[in-house]
């Protein structure tokens, strides 16, 4: 800190209390530079969404123009997303994608919501000190590796044999692998759902005699519904959005017939969008195949943002709540 | 609080050091490379580490510089190799960049100017042809060498041992849309004229790659195209099988199911054929299956010949192309082809192959 | 704070013991069993995971030693190695060290210490939680699109500034995110100290605020540099290489830079895909190497992460006492 008074002053006024204009100064282009950091969300956030819908809204304006809008349901024998032969079937790959993230919100939703409940309830501070970390490294897994491990472990050693799909590689291996790559997700936000439930709540609970696991499925649970909500929508918008494991286990990548068996191998809208580019817009098919796969980001971009903002808003009503 | 900022500070200085210093490391550990790790290409030849131009078997010199290689991933192995090859002749300052989308897409990146080279396991279209025309990228075909399109099966499936065209067509056709066992492909077999034995009364599961590929695009020429134009059929696979960019995942799928049907390139049936049962083809001359010698002598009907297509408009610029097909062309070069899994080419098309390059070249 | 803890449970025994009549509660043990398989089935995946991929991997470490480390990408997995791989992934994680970090952090201060309350900073707030949970491929479009086509002549197209300035990009919504958070928990006394001095705003910031926030903001940005260095389907839009990637001698920094690249996670998810033949000299399969590339990126990214977690561990113990 440097003195703000001259050594020869004898008085103080006012404009002792303003400050050197210098230092001033430099407060007003701090302020200037970090509110432009802050902006520059804003101008990445237009710049997605410049990018996706401009091209997406090429390619419907093309397929209107050429095959139609009907095109993005396939009415055929044999319906499917075959972008490179301009079959654009869009049943394909959001089917693909639901049942992927239906499955692994089966498996991420009872493991994380147990492993929380444990966590926040029942484990002893040191045994919490021990577990936690342990769940936020299998967080930080890069999911490239679990789709390694379905393709090699997973489809043929579990899933295979447990639900005789017909390959390794399934719908219902890739739902498998993201729900366990989601489970940490899911347990540390409920976790801190429950966290944030007064511990009078308990307190009152147990004083009128209530078991603990009376306690926690009566009282803590009900309490952090909202919360506990939002870790489901947000496990599910992070199971949409993962390309790498059903890249790799998912058995199909760039295009599909259309399939409702998870037991089958399909395509999830990422694994479409993973094959259309690699690197440049020179790909085979027509003009159209390239800009599919702004058409599918698009989507994607409007799937998980409403999931997010729909998990946001449940997230702030347990956070005002206590 | 001082040290605090100041472990901040240090935190980030020492993670940018360690980003610098490891830079910094791979520069010397990539010379290092080659040291250790002899492979046989390297014992016939001796080179001079470091030097910047050295001379090919073929005896010109070696210019050193950037290439890049798109296109067919049955091609890409060979690339790889040669690439491999020309980094340790040239002591490596020829550096080769492979990858490999597929033929088609390859086509794509090469006519808009964004390779060298393309792989390709199909002649070039006349559509992508003038769409480099269009571009102003020239370029010359060079066959490299043989590859037999393997119709595969699994292991398991004893009703199926030899299949001819018509029911190829019938089974994959655009007629066949649909068909989900083989007995259902059995009327327009029978239609169009197959004299196979009758089809199993089993699931019919068809992998395959998909339209990126030119293992597709040869599959169409052979046993689809001439049936559908004749039937006034679009010359298309049916879209309804499990097309595949990954070779694995095709094996897989012809593994999966007792009586499935896929095709795959030799090169990748040989490596992985206890896992799949090559289906001997009917041309109209009896069953034959493929075997290197059947493929190499042509009487293999699925054999198709393998390209590199250069573009000499790169060429004018970037001498490193030229010494990069000399070394694919010499016979250190072509040994590659084997070493991938391919079949040589005769002697007679070797010639021509070097002719058509140093008329290119000149 | 302990000790209310341990008297409230040790009543709470008590009036349970006497309320249950010392029965045991077979219902709630059995809840609580049911719970604790859940925790450990998650960490029993975690296990068998990383035992399978270790138990892989140690042959090709035995065989290869160092030379996995520092070959080129090869045909032949006798002499396949990742340093090309360590190498763009580490000017990566460089790029989210020079571009994320300072506005990240910025973006954070800014909407803690300076933003008043108003439409435009709750919109600049909800525009980052949901920016943070827009689908990694989405920000590849967006790298292939604006990076590799559009500012072709400065990133050079498909190289790793496109890649580095996209992930940089993708992290920076979970940098501001935890900046915000460490800055929020400043107790305000500080400040005030800091503005009872006769400080200006930036001075308490800088000076006060940010130092007593700064083991918070190291935790956010060593997650994110994880993040980045594990994150595939961005690179694989922006054209990352998987098949031979040559290393050419005599560039310069700048053009190293510009050219075609490779990282850790494409190379995992390049040689899953390989055939499965083994080596004539080593006998090791690509799916061994691919066990040790994850090994290798493993032991980066879980490195980082163990760190972040640590340091929060001891801030947050500081914090109590």
């Amino acid at each position: 800190m440097q003195p703000t008074l001259s050594p020869g002053a004898p008085t103080l006024s006012v404009s002792d209390l303003r400050g050197s204009p210098k230092r001033l100064r430099r407060d007003k282009t701090m302020k200037v530079l970090l509110f432009g950091a802050a902006v520059m969300s804003i101008v990445i956030s237009a710049l997605i969404i410049v990018t996706l819908f401009g091209e997406a809204w090429q390619f419907v304006s093309g397929l209107m123009d050429t095959i139609g809008l009907g095109a993005l349901v396939d009415g055929g024998a044999a319906p499917g997303w075959y972008p490179r032969q301009d079959r654009f079937d869009i049943l394909t790959i959001v089917v693909g994608t639901l049942i992927v993230s239906g499955i692994s919100v089966l498996v991420a939703a009872p493991l994380g919501l147990g492993a929380a409940i444990y966590l926040s309830e029942y484990a002893s501070p040191r045994m919490r000190k021990w577990l936690k970390p342990v769940l936020e490294i299998l967080a930080g897994i890069p999911s490239v590796v679990f789709g390694f491990f379905a393709l090699r472990v997973l489809g043929p050693d579990l899933v295979k044999p447990l639900f005789g799909t017909p390959g390794n590689t399934s719908l219902l291996v890739t739902g498998v692998a993201i729900g366990i790559l989601v489970t940490p997700l899911m347990a540390s936000i409920s976790e801190d759902a429950l966290r944030s439930v007064p511990s009078a709540l308990r307190e009152a609970s147990t004083g009128l005699g209530a078991r603990r696991s009376t306690t926690t499925v009566k009282v803590v649970i009900p309490a952090a519904v909202s919360g506990i909500v939002a870790a489901l929508i947000i496990s599910v918008s992070r199971a949409i959005g993962e390309t790498m494991v059903a890249a790799l286990a998912s058995g199909r990548l760039g295009q599909s017939p259309r399939t409702f068996d998870p037991r089958d191998p399909g395509l999830t809208m990422t694994a479409a969008m993973a094959q259309l580019a690699v690197g440049s817009d020179q790909v085979v098919g027509s003009g159209l195949a390239f800009q599919s796969l702004f058409f599918v980001g698009a989507l994607l971009f409007l799937m998980t943002l409403g999931l997010n903002m729909f998990a946001n808003r449940m997230v702030g009503r347990v956070r005002n709540k206590y | 609080m001082n040290t605090s900022k100041r472990r901040l500070v240090l935190a980030s200085f020492v993670s940018l050091g360690l980003i610098l210093t490891a830079c910094g490391d791979d520069e010397g550990a990539s010379e290092a490379t080659d040291a250790p790790t002899t492979e046989a290409a390297g014992e016939s030849t001796t080179t001079a580490a470091g030097e910047e131009s050295t001379t090919t078997a073929a005896g010109g010199e070696i210019a050193g510089g950037e290439v890049f290689v798109t296109g067919s991933s049955t091609v890409e192995p060979i690339s790889v190799l040669v690439g491999e090859l020309a980094d340790e002749l040239s002591g490596g300052s020829l550096a080769v960049t492979v990858e490999g989308p597929g033929t088609g897409d390859g086509f794509k990146k090469f006519c808009a100017g964004e390779a060298d080279i393309s792989d390709a396991s199909r002649k070039i279209k006349d559509e992508e042809a003038a769409s480099c025309a269009e571009a102003g990228v020239e370029f010359v075909e060079i066959e490299v060498a043989i590859d037999g399109l393997t119709v595969a099966t699994s292991p398991n499936n004893a009703a199926v041992t030899c299949l001819d065209i018509p029911a190829l067509y019938s089974l994959v056709g655009p007629e066949s849309e649909g068909f989900a066992k083989w007995s259902d492909a059995q009327a327009l077999a029978t239609e169009v004229g197959t004299t196979s034995a009758a089809f199993p009364d089993a699931d019919l599961t068809v992998t395959g790659p998909g339209p990126e590929s030119g293992t597709y695009d040869t599959f169409v020429e052979f046993a689809i195209k001439g049936l559908a134009e004749e039937r006034g059929k679009e010359d298309t696979a049916r879209s309804d099988y499990t097309q595949s960019p990954n070779d694995n995942l095709i094996v897989e799928g012809i593994e999966g199911s007792d009586s499935s049907l896929g095709w795959v390139g030799y090169a990748f049936f040989a490596a992985e054929a206890d896992r799949m049962k090559a289906i001997e083809i009917d041309a109209g001359d009896g069953c034959v299956a493929p075997t290197e010698e059947t493929i190499a002598d042509g009487s293999y009907p699925f054999s198709r010949s393998l390209y590199i297509y250069v573009s000499t408009t790169a060429l004018a610029e970037n001498p490193a192309v030229g010494s990069f097909v000399d070394i694919y062309l010499s016979a250190d070069g072509l040994a590659k082809v084997s070493e991938a899994g391919y079949v040589d080419l005769p002697a007679d098309r070797i010639a021509a192959s070097t002719a058509a390059w140093d008329a290119a070249k000149a | 704070m302990a000790v209310t803890a341990s008297i409230r449970e040790s009543s709470a025994a008590v009036v349970r013991a006497s309320l249950t009549g010392g029965k045991r509660d077979v219902k709630g043990m059995l809840f609580a069993a049911a719970l604790l398989l859940c925790l450990l089935t998650a960490m029993f995946t975690l296990t068998i995971l990383l035992w399978d991929v270790v138990a892989q991997a140690i042959p090709v470490f035995q065989k290869r030693s160092t030379g996995f480390l520092t070959n080129d990408l090869a045909s032949s997995p006798d002499k396949a190695g990742v340093s090309q791989g360590i190498w763009g992934s580490l000017v990566i994680a460089g790029f989210v060290v020079l571009l994320a970090f300072p506005v990240g952090i910025a973006a954070g201060v800014y909407l803690e210490e300076y933003a008043k309350p108003g439409r435009l900073t709750s919109f600049i707030q909800l525009n980052i939680r949901n920016l943070a949970g827009v689908p990694s491929v989405v920000y590849g479009i967006l790298g292939l699109v604006v990076f590799v086509q559009g500012l072709e002549r400065f990133t050079g197209g498909r190289s790793v500034i496109s890649a580095g300035i996209t992930l940089a990009i993708l992290v920076m919504p979970i940098i501001i995110i935890t900046t915000a958070e460490s800055v929020r928990a400043v107790p305000s006394g500080l400040r005030e100290a800091g503005y009872g001095v006769g400080g200006t705003r930036w001075e308490t910031t800088r000076h006060h605020v940010l130092p007593y926030a700064a083991p918070g903001i190291l935790t956010g940005t060593m997650l994110a540099v994880a993040r980045a260095l594990g994150e595939a389907a961005p690179l694989l839009l922006i054209g990352a290489i998987t098949g031979r990637l040559a290393s050419p001698e005599g560039q310069t920094v700048v053009e190293r830079l510009q050219g075609k690249f490779t990282a850790m996670p494409i190379i995992i998810y390049g040689w899953s895909n390989e055939v499965n033949k083994p080596g004539k000299i080593t006998g090791l399969t690509f799916e061994d190497l691919t066990s040790a590339a994850i090994v290798v990126l493993l032991v980066i990214v879980l490195v980082l992460n163990a760190a972040a977690i640590l340091l929060r561990n001891r801030f947050e113990k500081r914090r109590q006492s």
